[in-house]
């Protein structure tokens, strides 16, 4: 193992590294023993040998770890060396799904080169086509439909309209070469969405006041502003035909 | 007659935000003005009650960024420097308006006043731990304390991953067994956000109830007998407790709500804005940024640029009336409620504690007038905890609250919009990452355990529902992409370095120097097997 800039640290510093790795003579050692010492057993002890070989004898528990106290620190931490720029996207092919409300959802994905070059070739020259399959499944997961949403070979997100309340939702990122054959590269989690019981049953409350003032009381202010959901006002446009 | 019950939580919360590297950091005064006009001056309201012998109880949550912050020596330092600057300040103000604006002279020594007596609880009283007041009113029984998320992270936004989760809940959990010697029972969701299967998280962390957004029952899959006005339990056992959204938005809404009062304190208009700059330069922010100070001189007086100088005995009337105003409301609705519902109605208040005193400068006085009326008159309004009324009232209906948040839309909108959707592509892949380092380097000491610690306080750091929030309100973008960027950042270091098998030391002891936050980090907490 590597230590970076260890001679940047307080000799306190130091002798507190050297004790919590076991040293018996940490107190003895000078600063560039310290520093020597502890180069040579992080670079001679391999990882995972020094994680095993010290599992048994450290009986921590979580949140008991403390800091120490270390010397002051007057430059910004980001200045320092190794803290590079965030990538636009990662050398992965995944996709994600995040649900805003119901009626949309987000999607972001992104494709690593090695599978760029599998599907549109060195110099694009195989000229597929990228889409996303949406998967929209029933309540009693017997049903699935989907529908396509053709993007450009430099996109990455997508905001995604929701067609039906109470269904379960994924989204596959897909290629479609030439030829037309179909190849998925990546497939989001399911998101599910849930029918609100009175958008089914809002006969219920049109017919009895006393319902829908309980529950609607609540959500409209003194001035008959409702709350700002477009769910929950489909459902009051709809009864107010009955109730208002 | 019916019994309606009121619990009132708030929500103290703000965004870690310490930067010692500068003299004086201009978004550290959003800690120190919370301090100075909210939690001091309610700890001061509530004292004064529990002296009196009134009976009443709050709950109020506390978020681990919130305690981490108000336990830092270094915070609390600077948090008197800006007290000892204000009083200063204070001083100037009141001779000056003795010779030039007599008009605003009882306001500024009024403020001044609140200034010096901030300066003695503070130091003496609380010995520059305000949360040893919050315990004391918890140990008399006038308070029940709960936590939050370990950064007030929007949870929705991370249900795929369950192991980030978790360690927001978790964390949360054991910071507030390290700052109140107790668990809590109660956990207050960050912005109201709610996913169904949340409750189960909670619940394996022993927590009993949480409370959500109004529209969450009328929306349940399921048919909610009580709407709002009854507590329901996940089909786990959880109790979630909805909001009242029209008793709430009889103190929020920003149209109609009791803080917009003519006679009420104007909050935009402050001295730090309006006098010359030569006057006000040593109380701003350098170079010559105007900022608030929190002298403010004028009443709210319509919309209008020509404001009526504040005339506070105006405004505590007004105070009294609306605080009678509200317990009316409840009470007449609660009348209704109860023949209907056959049951007697809870309501469920939630607010950002930061309304009471800083943005709503008389709200503290409004909250001390609910409590009297409702406790000196005998009112069918009596004030309750979640955890209170649970004890009482054990059965409850089972049901499945409805995804929801308090946000715009009611959804996940405001936290995942054009502004702010592209933090989750890295968000999510610093999780995704952690996980990975903590199974691949489980159980390390010392200098890789730092390391790895530090990238665990990181990606935390990164998940905070503040930045997301500021860069879809439009304020403060540049520190809050900033800070986002630069906890990311920070992880990838960590992230590229075990990954060749190295750690930058230097940056190590920097990174840990700067964000002090969870000094009981196990970075152990991102691995899924855990």
């Amino acid at each position: 193992m590597i230590l970076i800039n260890i001679d940047s640290l307080s000799t306190t510093e130091l002798q507190y590294i050297a004790q919590q790795e076991g040293f018996e003579n940490w107190q003895s050692l000078d600063r560039e023993e310290l520093i020597e010492e502890l180069e040579e057993a992080y670079g001679e002890q391999d990882d995972e040998m020094l994680a095993s070989s010290l599992k048994g004898k450290q009986i921590r528990k979580r949140f008991c770890n403390s800091l120490t106290d270390f010397r002051g620190n007057q430059q910004n931490v980001n200045g320092l060396p190794g803290v590079e720029e965030l990538p636009e996207i990662y050398a992965e092919t995944a996709i994600h799904l995040l649900l805003r409300d119901p009626e949309w959802a987000f999607a972001y994905w992104s494709i690593s080169p090695a599978t760029k070059i599998q599907v549109f070739g060195e110099d694009d020259q195989l000229g597929g086509e990228l889409f996303l399959r949406i998967s929209v499944t029933d309540k009693a997961k017997t049903e699935t439909k989907s529908f396509d949403i053709a993007i450009g070979p430099h996109d990455n997100q997508w905001n995604i309209n929701l067609p039906t309340l109470g269904k379960t939702y994924s989204v596959t990122l897909c290629y479609k070469d030439r030829k037309g054959m179909e190849m998925a590269l990546a497939e989001s989690k399911e998101l599910q969405t849930y029918a609100p019981y009175w958008g089914d049953h809002f006969d219920d409350m049109a017919m009895n006041p006393q319902l829908f003032n309980i529950h609607f009381s609540s959500v409209v202010t003194k001035e008959g502003e409702i709350v700002d959901n477009a769910v929950l006002q489909e459902i009051a446009h709809t009864l107010s035909k009955g109730v208002l | 007659m019916s019994k309606k019950s009121v619990a009132f939580i708030l929500n103290a919360h703000l965004p870690y935000v310490r930067h010692l590297e500068y003299p004086r950091f201009l978004e550290e005064d959003w800690l120190f003005e919370s301090i100075s006009e909210s939690y001091l001056p309610l700890l001061r309201m509530f004292n004064k009650l529990k002296k009196e012998k009134l009976s009443y109880t709050f709950t109020i949550s506390l978020s681990p960024t919130l305690c981490c912050m108000l336990t830092d020596a270094s915070l609390q330092g600077r948090f008197n420097a800006y007290l000892e600057l204000h009083k200063e300040l204070g001083e100037k103000e009141v001779l000056r308006c003795q010779s030039e604006q007599p008009e605003f002279l009882e306001m500024a020594t009024f403020y001044l006043d609140s200034i010096k007596q901030n300066l003695i609880d503070f130091n003496d009283l609380y010995r520059c731990n305000i949360l040893d007041g919050f315990k004391s009113l918890e140990a008399s029984g006038h308070l029940e304390l709960i936590t939050t998320a370990a950064t007030h992270a929007y949870l929705p936004l991370y249900k795929d991953y369950p192991t980030a989760i978790n360690a927001q809940v978790e964390l949360g959990i054991q910071s507030f067994l390290t700052n109140f010697g107790h668990l809590p029972k109660g956990f207050w969701l960050p912005e109201c956000g709610y996913y169904p299967g949340l409750e189960e998280t909670l619940k394996s962390h022993g927590i009993s109830w949480f409370q959500v957004a109004s529209q969450s029952m009328l929306l349940s899959p399921d048919k909610v007998e009580c709407g709002d006005y009854r507590p329901i339990r996940c089909p786990n056992g959880v109790a979630a407790f909805p909001r009242d959204y029209q008793a709430t938005s009889l103190v929020w809404s920003n149209s109609s709500g009791y803080p917009c009062d003519r006679q009420y304190r104007e909050f935009y208009r402050d001295i730090g804005y309006d006098l010359p700059m030569d006057y006000i330069k040593e109380y701003i922010h350098e170079p010559e940024v105007r900022v608030f100070t929190g002298y403010k001189y004028w009443a709210i007086t319509g919309n209008t640029d020509q404001k009526i100088p504040y005339d506070r005995s105006l405004a505590q009337a007004k105070v009294a009336a609306h605080a009678a105003n509200f317990l009316y409301n409840l009470k007449k609705k609660g009348d209704i409620l109860s023949s209907s519902m056959l049951k007697d109605p809870l309501y469920t208040l939630g607010f950002d504690a930061e309304l009471f005193g800083h943005w709503w400068f008389e709200g503290i006085d409004w909250l001390e007038q609910v409590i009297r009326m409702s406790a000196n008159s005998k009112e069918e309004v009596t004030l309750v905890t979640p955890s209170s009324f649970l004890v009482k009232e054990g059965e409850l209906q089972t049901a499945r609250p409805a995804f929801s948040s308090w946000g715009q839309g009611g959804y996940s909108s405001v936290w995942l919009d054009g502004s702010n959707a592209w933090t989750y592509r890295h968000i999510h892949k610093a999780i995704e990452r952690m996980e990975e380092l903590a199974v691949r380097f489980n159980d390390q000491i010392s200098l890789k355990q730092r390391f790895l610690n530090q990238a665990a306080r990181e990606v935390l750091l990164s998940m905070a529902s503040d930045w997301p929030f500021i860069l879809y309100n439009k304020s403060s973008t540049e520190y809050a992409q900033k800070r986002l960027k630069d906890h990311l950042r920070n992880f990838n270091v960590v992230y590229g370095n075990m990954c060749k098998n190295a750690v930058n030391t230097e940056w190590l002891v920097k990174a840990e120097k700067r964000d002090i936050i969870f000094p009981d980090m196990d970075y152990n907490i991102f691995n899924p097997k855990h």
